[in-house]
C-alpha cells in the first residue's frame, strides 16, 4: 500500500488524571475515506484535536509524509494541509462566500482583487460539484451550504487531510447525499478524508476503511467491506464486564411522581411520553445530539415545551420558568458545570444556598449567615466535599468536588423530582462511585430521579428503567435488569 | 482554613484590594495632615465631602449597577434633568415640595426607561445608557436652555448650603444613610447576593431560579432614583440650575467605583471598597489642591490608580506564578 499521508504513532493525551487517548496509532492514506466510530467519550474528539494542533499529545508522534510534525496551533495544521469541519460550520456570517473561503490565506497581497477572488472561489466550488454564488453573505446560506464553504476553504489551502466531524448530524437526506458526493470527489482527488459519524449506515455507504475507538484506545481498523453493523457495535461497547458497577435492587414505589405525555418543542423534540415513579431512577440514554437535554430544559422551564402535558403527582402542571419548576419541586443539575451550574467566583456556601435563598432570609431580606454556613457545612460532610472550608470560592475545587457542590445546591431545596444531566462527566472514578451512591440513597428516600447520561456502564448500573432517545424522539425503553450495551446502542444509532 | 487567628486575618485583609486601599487612605491622610495643619479640621473634612457629594452618592448605586454586570452612563444626565426639571417646575409655579416629589418620580421613570431596553428588549446597557445619556441631557437643555434658573425658596437653599445637624449638611447625612443602606443591601441581603450571582454569570443565576430581569430592573430604577436625588441636592447646594448641571460626572463616578475594586466585568467588589475609594479620591484631590498641584495632574494621578486597580487580578497572577504554590483565584 502507498505511504500514509498522516500517521499517528502511539499517541496519548491526558488531562490531569484522566487519559483521553491511550497509545493510539492510526494511518490515513491518500485517496481514502476513513471512518472513525466510537461511543461518546471514546476519544474521537481528542484525537481530532491532536491531529489539528489544538491539543499537544502527551506522548507519541504524528507524521506527515513520514516526517514528524508538531503543529503549534490549528492554523499551523491548516497550512500543512490538515483541516477539520464540524457539525456546526464555522463561518463569518457577515462575510461573503469568497471572503470566507480565503480568510485563512496569509500569503496574499494586502490589496484585495475582488474579481479574481470571486473567480477563484467559484472555481473551487465548481470542483465540489455544487452551485453557490461566491458573492452571497454566509449568513444567507443553509447549514449545508456553510459546510460547503468550509470545505472549499480547506481545498483552497491545498488540504491533504480533511476531517469531517459529524458533518451530517444536522443535514437533511438530500443534503447528506450531496455531502457524500463532495467527500467522494475529494477522495478521488487524492485527499485523505477522516469521516466521523454516529450513523452506521453512513459509514457503510461511504467509507473504505473503518476504525473503532473505545475508552481512548484504538480497537480495530479494517476495510469496511469486511465488517458488519453488529460487529462494529460489539467493538464500540464491548468492554470488560468485570469493570462495571454492580447493579442494586430497584426502590421504585407505586406513586407516579412525574408523567410526561406527548411532550414536544418545535425544532428540538417531539412526542415524548414517559413516567418516573417515586424512588425510581430512570435513565435517558442516547447519543450526543439526540436532544435529551432539551427535554430536561423543557421540564425545568428554561425552554418550555410547546406541545403535550406534564403531570406532577397526578396533577397537570404548567412550567414556564425555572421558578415554576422549583416551586413544584423539580430540580435540574446541569451538564455544563462551569457555564450553567456554579458561579465559580462565589463561595461554596453561597452557591449551595442560591436556589433556596428565601429560606435563609429574615427581616428586610437579611441572610442568616450562620444558618447558611451550618447547612453548607452539613452538605460538605454528607457528600464528602473536600474543601478547606465552605467560604472558599467554588472554582478552587476539583471537578468531582464541584460536581458534589452542584448536587448539594439542588438537594438543599429537597426536590421531589431530580433531573441530573451527565452527573459524572469528567470526574474521577472515586467521586463517580460516591455520586452514584448518593443518587441511590435519594431514590431510597422517594425522590423520582431522571438521569441523562452518555456513559453506558453508568446507565446500566443505575437505571431501574432505560429510555433511549434518537433524533428528538423516544426510540425505545428497557427495564434496567434486561438492558444491555448492544441493545441500547442499537436503538441509539438507529441500526436495523 | 489555612489562615487562622488575628494575625492571619490581618494579613489576608491587607493582601486584599480593600486592604491596599485602606493603606493608601491612611498614607494620604497622614501626608495631607503633615503638609497642611488645616487639613484635619472638621470643617475642611466636611468641605472635602461637600464639593463632590453628588458624585459620591451616585457612586454608591453605581457599585450595584457594575457588580450586576451592567453600566449606567446616563446617571449624570439624569442628575442634570432632575435639577433642570425642578427649576422649570418651580418657575412654572409649582410648590417646591411638590416639585421635589415629581422630580424623584422622573428619576424613577428614567431608570425604568433604561431597564426596559436592557431587560425587556435585551440591548446592551452600554448602548442603551449612552443613548439616554444624550437624550436625558437634551431634555434638560430644552427645559432650561442656556439661562440659569434660581431664586428657590429659602428652606430649599438652606438644606443644601447650611449645616443641618451639628456641623453636617443634609447632603452629607443623606450620603451616610445611603452608604449604610447600600452596605446592608449588597453585603447582607438575598437581593445583594443575587446581584453578585447575576454579575458573575447570568446563566447560572437563571438556572438557579433567580429572576434575572427583575433584579436588573430594580438596580436600574434605583440608579435613576438616586441620580435624581443627587441632582436635587446639587440644585439646593448651588442655588440655581442650568442645562449643563453635572455634565460629564458619569466618568468620575465610574472611576471611583472601579478604583474601589469593583470589576468592570461584574460580580466582584464591595461597598466598602467604593467607600475607601471615595476617601482616596477626595483626599488626593484636596491634598493636591492644598499643595497647589493643578487639576490636570490630579486627574492624571487618578488615571494611574485606576489602571492599577484594573490590573489587580493580573498582578496577583504574576505574583502567584512568581512565588508558586499560591492559588490564583481568577
Amino acid at each position: 500500500m502507498a505511504e500514509p499521508v498522516l500517521e499517528m504513532r502511539g499517541v496519548s493525551k491526558s488531562f490531569g488524571a484522566t487519559d483521553a487517548l491511550k497509545d493510539v496509532s492510526l494511518s490515513l492514506m491518500a485517496g481514502e475515506i476513513h471512518a472513525l466510530v466510537g461511543e461518546n467519550g471514546a476519544g474521537k474528539s481528542t484525537l481530532i484535536k491532536a491531529m489539528t494542533g489544538i491539543h499537544r499529545p502527551s506522548a507519541g508522534t504524528i507524521l506527515m509524509d513520514g516526517r514528524e510534525v508538531a503543529f503549534r496551533d490549528s492554523g499551523a495544521a491548516q497550512q500543512a494541509g490538515v483541516a477539520a469541519i464540524y457539525q456546526e460550520p464555522m463561518v463569518f456570517p457577515d462575510l461573503s462566500v469568497a471572503e470566507n473561503i480565503f480568510i485563512s490565506h496569509r500569503d496574499r497581497p494586502q490589496l484585495i482583487d475582488w474579481g479574481r477572488m470571486n473567480e477563484e472561489a467559484a472555481e473551487i466550488i465548481a470542483r465540489l460539484g455544487v452551485r453557490l454564488d461566491p458573492r452571497r453573505a454566509a449568513s444567507e446560506l443553509t447549514l449545508a451550504e456553510q459546510q460547503t464553504v468550509e470545505i472549499a476553504r480547506a481545498i483552497s489551502l491545498k488540504v491533504r487531510v480533511l476531517i469531517m466531524d459529524e458533518p451530517s448530524a444536522s443535514l437533511s437526506d438530500h443534503e447528506v447525499r450531496r455531502l457524500f458526493g463532495i467527500a467522494r470527489a475529494l477522495r478521488d482527488a487524492g485527499v485523505a478524508v477522516l469521516y466521523i459519524s454516529h450513523r452506521l449506515e453512513e459509514i457503510f455507504a461511504l467509507s473504505d476503511r473503518v476504525t473503532v475507538m473505545r475508552d481512548g484506545r484504538h480497537i480495530s481498523t479494517r476495510p469496511t467491506a469486511e465488517t458488519t453493523q453488529a460487529g462494529l457495535i460489539a467493538e464500540m461497547v464491548g468492554r470488560d464486564m468485570a469493570g462495571r458497577f454492580a447493579r442494586m435492587p430497584g426502590q421504585a414505589r407505586e406513586e407516579v411522581m412525574l408523567r410526561v405525555a406527548g411532550l414536544g418543542r418545535a425544532g428540538a423534540f417531539a412526542d415524548i411520553s414517559f413516567e418516573v415513579r417515586a424512588g425510581e431512577i430512570v435513565c435517558l440514554s442516547g447519543l450526543v445530539g439526540a436532544r435529551r437535554t432539551d427535554v430536561a430544559l423543557a421540564l425545568f422551564g428554561i425552554a418550555p415545551a410547546d406541545a403535550g402535558r406534564i403531570e406532577l403527582a397526578g396533577q397537570a402542571v404548567r412550567i414556564a420558568s425555572p421558578k415554576d419548576a422549583m416551586r413544584l419541586g423539580i430540580a435540574y443539575v446541569s451538564e455544563d458545570r462551569r457555564r450553567l451550574g456554579l458561579a465559580l467566583g462565589e463561595s461554596i456556601a453561597a452557591n449551595i444556598t442560591l436556589p433556596a435563598l428565601p429560606r435563609y432570609t429574615g427581616a428586610l431580606g437579611r441572610i442568616d449567615r450562620l444558618r447558611e454556613l451550618a447547612d453548607a457545612e452539613g452538605f460538605a460532610r454528607r457528600l464528602n466535599i473536600r474543601a478547606p472550608g465552605v467560604t472558599v470560592p467554588a472554582g478552587t475545587l476539583s471537578g468531582g468536588n464541584q460536581q458534589k457542590v452542584m448536587l448539594a445546591k439542588w438537594l438543599n431545596m429537597a426536590p421531589k423530582v431530580l433531573i441530573v444531566d451527565e452527573p459524572t462527566r469528567g470526574i474521577d472514578i472515586g467521586a463517580k462511585a460516591e455520586v452514584h451512591a448518593l443518587m441511590r440513597a435519594l431514590a431510597g428516600q422517594g425522590v423520582a430521579i431522571l438521569v441523562i447520561s452518555s456513559d453506558l456502564p453508568e446507565v446500566l448500573s443505575l437505571a431501574d428503567r432505560v429510555l433511549v432517545m434518537r433524533e428528538g424522539r423516544l426510540a425505545g425503553e428497557f427495564p434496567g435488569e434486561t438492558a444491555t450495551d448492544e441493545a441500547v446502542m442499537r436503538l441509539a444509532v438507529g441500526a436495523v | 482554613m489555612s489562615e487562622r487567628g488575628l494575625a492571619g486575618r490581618l494579613r489576608a485583609q491587607l493582601a486584599s484590594w480593600e486592604g491596599f486601599l485602606l493603606l493608601v487612605v491612611v498614607l494620604l491622610v497622614a501626608l495631607n495632615a503633615v503638609a497642611t495643619p488645616y487639613f484635619l479640621t472638621v470643617q475642611n473634612q466636611i468641605n472635602l465631602f461637600q464639593l463632590s457629594i453628588e458624585k459620591i452618592i451616585v457612586a454608591l448605586v453605581m457599585t450595584f449597577v457594575i457588580i450586576n454586570g451592567e453600566i449606567d452612563l446616563s446617571v449624570a444626565s439624569v442628575m442634570g434633568l432632575a435639577a433642570c426639571a425642578f427649576g422649570w417646575l418651580f418657575q412654572q409655579g409649582m410648590p417646591a415640595g411638590l416639585a421635589v416629589a415629581v422630580v424623584l418620580g422622573i428619576g424613577i421613570l428614567c431608570g425604568a426607561f433604561n431597564a426596559f431596553f436592557v431587560v425587556a428588549v435585551g440591548l446592551p446597557s452600554l448602548v442603551v445608557t449612552l443613548a439616554t445619556l444624550i437624550a436625558f441631557r437634551g431634555m434638560a437643555r430644552i427645559l432650561v436652555e442656556d439661562r440659569g434658573i434660581g431664586g428657590f425658596p429659602d428652606w430649599f437653599n438652606r438644606l443644601g448650603q447650611q449645616p443641618l445637624v451639628g456641623p453636617f449638611p443634609m447632603a452629607l447625612l443623606v450620603f451616610a444613610v445611603l452608604a449604610a443602606v447600600a452596605f446592608f443591601v449588597l453585603q447582607r441581603t438575598a437581593f445583594g447576593r443575587r446581584v453578585y450571582f447575576i454579575g458573575l454569570s447570568r446563566e447560572v443565576a437563571a438556572f438557579s431560579g433567580v429572576d434575572v430581569g427583575r433584579v436588573k430592573a430594580a438596580v436600574f430604577v434605583a440608579s435613576g432614583l438616586v441620580a435624581a436625588l443627587a441632582g436635587l441636592l446639587y440644585a439646593a447646594r448651588v442655588g440655581s440650575v442650568r442645562g449643563d448641571v453635572a455634565l460629564g460626572f458619569e466618568l468620575d463616578i465610574i472611576t471611583i467605583v472601579l478604583l474601589g475594586g469593583v470589576s468592570i466585568f461584574g460580580g466582584v467588589g464591595t461597598v466598602t471598597g467604593t467607600l475607601l475609594s471615595i476617601l482616596i479620591v477626595l483626599n488626593l484631590r484636596n491634598g493636591m489642591a492644598l499643595a497647589n498641584i493643578t487639576g490636570h495632574i490630579q486627574t492624571g494621578v487618578l488615571g494611574v490608580l485606576l489602571i492599577l486597580s484594573v490590573m489587580v487580578p493580573t498582578i496577583r497572577g504574576w505574583a502567584a506564578r512568581l512565588f508558586g504554590g499560591g492559588e490564583a483565584v481568577r
